[in-house]
């Protein structure tokens, strides 16, 4: 095999070690070490490594190869030459199934900005969660939008469902987080304070259905900026502008009485009032947790333990709660305000991600015990961080969206030593770019991503990365033709 | 012999002064013509604006979305607009022409929105419109401002209470304390400056006289003290006790704004004839630093009050400079002063460039308002 390679490019060659962190594509001691050709890309080691003799794949998985944490985007000849080695060296190339480029595939297009989005789909977690499993085209995109308005959608950008105005029980402001709790059951926040719970249902032909209010939930005295749905426990946080997190249950039966002075009644709610029929049942928190001093932007559940729960604020602070008795047990202190959280698997532990307001993402570790808190940041952004979503295929992907217009996909494994003005320790740099294609004809980004700020990203296995913003779109990129060379 | 550069004090560089705002991150378009005049709220959540096409309004400060608006000028440019300060309600005023108008905007939650509406409703009992003095041959005199009730089509929208004055308002200017604010009609004579009790609705006119075109004023931030401009002049007075504390003489032509420093030892003056003057409150009525930055009139000027040693001057040549200012408690160390950046990206329209700015409360953020649009 070795000679064969080599022999076939008459090129020059280099000793590689191949190894890799996923067990499931491990190669046999034996076949790890192997010389190949100088001229070679990532596409070429990838067809190496899915060839009969060493992986011997059924359908070829594109690989990438990281060598020291930099992603081989060169010929190995090129990359010894740029970093001053020989090649009489053996390079340890690890091996990692490939981020696939995320491509335009579709806009759906509303009549405001879009705050926030939500995939159903056989793998999400809320489909996970369902009765019945949501079978391959079946998926559902749940989009919240300044207008009040929650829409799903198919994949093919047909409106399935919009959720009632707020003459019939729905918003009154702009909804600014929406998620699904099941198949049937979605959860709605926003400007108005309130969160909404939605029974949703859909007629046999999948092609119509009906949101319809069940609950309205109050406690908050500002906007809610967050919410995080738990479908098991029937559990919501929210996270507000209030600087409070709100513990909430979906059961109507087991939810505190609404305290009955947050309930509109000031003179400009009275006309509103006359117009509603408030016939949808309101309920108040489990708990209101007060512990951050600033607007909370995002909260959490811990997905591996719904008892534990996350916030960011813009005080700087990432907080920690044992949800049973709402108690802070830990804080972590950042220099930014924050604007956005996710929980990523990790590489060995799990670990938070914090958007910034600083163009930045922190990556902490949030164990108490851990010595270090600043794992990582990743670095590329040109403007405020507003939203995160983990890579359902990777412990160690995720995406952003900032309101410089963009969503930037990110690769862990991928990093450098920062600079002194970095603040040292290791910097990540986003892995693709992907742009608002309603600015396609544009030659630069607007300043201040004017008009294409994204306000919401949500990364699903089966659907893609669906994108939000103010270019009142969502828009899905998504990983095709595995099999292509593209540049690399 | 020395080396003159030697003796030039040692400064560090704007790279090691940061954190201070670098790059535009949002702006806020709606406003018909140029916007007049800016505020982020105490809580740092909103901005509100006001400007030529008369109308208020007020955006979600992260966003740059605009949640609310009401046109309170007719035929008149909304020339300013302040937040009161606290907490413990949400209420903004506005000054469009010789009215003065109290907001209640609609972003609240109910308590709150409660809440606004006591304190602005309060001074209805005390009915001060109805006691007129009378003059010296008797006649009955006009009380130096009304206090009304808008009319129903603007009291629905959140705006609550009408002030009328006898000339354009320019500058609204709130004590700490949220009870009293200050405005500014620099046309008017005697009644230039005006002082208002909110809890009585009651406006009462401080000085008859003033050695000149009254500019701006401020209270002081934790004194009883009362600072008025006028063209060339910044005079303090006690205002317990009535009378004038200190003559500040920036030597500026024409003063368009000046700001106290949080800690109040301190004070910032901006003209027209474009310098930028640091006075030392403690040292002399002479500035202890003067600037000339600009090629145009400097418009407004203002300290960061949440703990960074920061400042900043709005121009008519389309720029903000930003300064790091850091007051030091030592008595016989003067304060450090650092240009450390300038932005731009204001048009400059009928030679007017950026009107007014203003700080975030606790973040190293500034708004500026422009004769085009408008950025942060
Ligand atoms: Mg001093």
């Amino acid at each position: 095999m070795e000679d064969s390679i080599a022999t076939a490019t008459g090129h020059g060659q280099v000793q590689v070690y191949f190894s890799t962190n996923s067990p499931d594509i491990e190669l046999p001691e034996e076949k790890r070490q192997l010389r190949v050709p100088t001229d070679v890309r990532r596409y070429g080691l990838s067809q190496i490594l899915n060839s009969e003799s060493m992986l011997d794949t059924s359908a070829p998985i594109p690989f990438d190869f990281l060598i020291n944490g930099t992603f081989l985007r060169t010929t190995i000849d090129e990359y010894l030459v740029a970093n001053g080695l020989s090649s009489e060296t053996t390079l340890n190339l690890q091996y990692v199934r490939s981020l696939i480029p995320p491509l335009y595939e579709a806009s759906f297009e509303h009549d405001d900005w879009v705050s926030c989005v939500d995939v159903l789909s056989g793998s999400s977690a809320a489909g996970k969660w369902s009765g019945k499993t949501v079978s391959a085209g079946q998926e559902r995109i749940l989009s919240g939008s300044y207008d009040g308005l929650l829409r799903i959608w198919n994949k093919s950008g047909q409106v399935i469902a919009t959720s009632t105005s707020s003459s019939a029980g729905g918003h009154t402001s702009s909804i600014k987080s929406a998620k699904f709790i099941s198949s049937t059951q979605i959860a709605s926040a926003g400007l108005d304070r309130t969160v909404r719970i939605w029974k949703y249902s859909e007629v046999e032909d999948g092609f119509s259905g009906e949101l319809k209010p069940t609950l309205e939930l109050y406690g908050h005295k500002a906007g809610i900026d967050s919410i995080d749905v738990h479908g098991p426990s029937s559990r919501i946080l929210t996270a507000s502008t209030d600087g409070m997190i709100g513990l909430w249950t979906t059961q109507k039966a087991s939810a505190p009485a609404v305290n009955t002075s947050l309930l509109n009644s000031g003179p400009t709610a009275k006309r509103r009032k006359l117009t509603t029929s408030t016939s949808t049942t309101q309920r108040g928190p489990l708990s209101l947790i007060s512990s951050h001093t600033a607007p909370v932007s995002a909260v959490i559940f811990n997905p591996l333990d719904a008892t534990v729960g996350y916030s960011a604020s813009h005080d700087h602070t990432i907080r920690t709660f044992d949800l049973a008795t709402s108690t802070v047990v830990d804080t972590r202190t950042t220099s930014h305000p924050l604007l956005s959280l996710s929980a990523l698997p990790g590489i060995s532990t799990q670990l938070l991600a914090a958007g910034t307001s600083a163009r930045h993402i922190t990556l902490l570790d949030p164990r108490i015990s851990a010595s270090s808190t600043q794992v990582m940041t990743l670095r590329g952004h040109t403007n405020k961080i507003v939203s995160l979503s983990p890579d359902p295929e990777s412990n160690y992907g995720l995406v952003s969206g900032s309101h410089d217009g963009t969503c930037r996909v990110w690769d862990l494994r991928s990093s450098r030593q920062g600079t002194k003005d970095e603040g040292n320790g290791l910097v990540g740099e986003a892995v693709y770019v992907v742009e608002r294609d309603s600015q396609k004809d544009q030659a630069k980004r607007p300043v201040g991503g004017e008009g294409i700020k994204v306000f919401g990203v949500s990364w699903d296995k089966d659907v893609g990365i669906v994108s939000a913003g103010e270019d009142k779109m969502v828009q899905i990129n998504r990983g095709r033709g595995v099999t292509r060379a593209e540049n690399s | 012999n020395i080396d003159p550069a030697s003796l030039l004090p040692k400064l560090p560089r704007p790279e090691e002064l940061k954190p201070f705002p670098t790059v535009c991150s949002t702006l806020f378009r709606g406003h018909e013509g140029r916007v007049r005049s800016l505020a982020i709220d105490p809580s740092g959540v909103w901005l509100a604006s006001g400007g030529d096409d008369g109308t208020v309004r007020v955006w979600e400060l992260l966003t740059g979305r605009q949640l609310w608006s009401a046109k309170i000028g007719d035929d008149e440019a909304v020339n300013v607009v302040r937040w009161r300060p606290g907490r413990d309600a949400v209420i903004l005023s506005a000054g469009a022409g010789e009215d003065i108008y109290l907001l209640a905007p609609p972003i609240v939650d109910p308590e709150t929105d409660a809440a606004s509406r006591e304190i602005l409703d309060h001074g209805f009992g005390h009915a001060t419109n109805a006691t007129q003095t009378l003059t010296a041959n008797g006649a009955r005199k006009e009380p130096v401002a009304k206090w009304t009730r808008p009319g129903t089509r603007l009291e629905d929208e959140g705006v609550l209470i009408k002030i009328t004055v006898r000339t354009t308002v320019k500058v609204i200017s709130w004590h700490r304390r949220g009870d009293f604010f200050s405005t500014v009609s620099p046309t008017a004579q005697r009644s230039a400056v005006a002082i208002h009790t909110l809890s009585k609705h009651l406006t009462q006119i401080p000085f008859r006289r003033l050695p000149g075109i009254a500019q701006t004023v401020q209270f002081h931030p934790s004194r009883p003290l009362f600072f008025v401009a006028t063209q060339r002049t910044i005079r303090s007075y006690d205002l317990q006790k009535q009378e004038l504390v200190k003559i500040i003489q920036p030597g500026a032509r024409w003063i368009s704004s000046f700001d106290i420093h949080p800690g109040g030892d301190n004070l910032i003056v901006g003209s027209y004839d474009r310098r930028l003057l640091w006075h030392d409150l403690d040292l002399s009525t002479r500035p202890y630093k003067t600037m000339r930055f600009h090629n145009k009139a400097i418009r407004a000027v203002k300290y960061h009050k949440g703990g960074f040693p920061l400042f900043a001057d709005a121009s008519d040549d389309g720029s903000l400079q930003i300064f790091h200012g850091k007051v030091v408690s030592d008595l016989m160390e003067n304060a450090t002063i650092v240009p450390v950046k300038v932005l731009k990206g204001h048009k400059v329209k009928s030679a007017l460039g950026v009107m007014d700015i203003d700080w975030h409360p606790k973040e190293p953020w500034c708004v500026s308002a422009g004769a085009d649009e408008r950025e942060t």
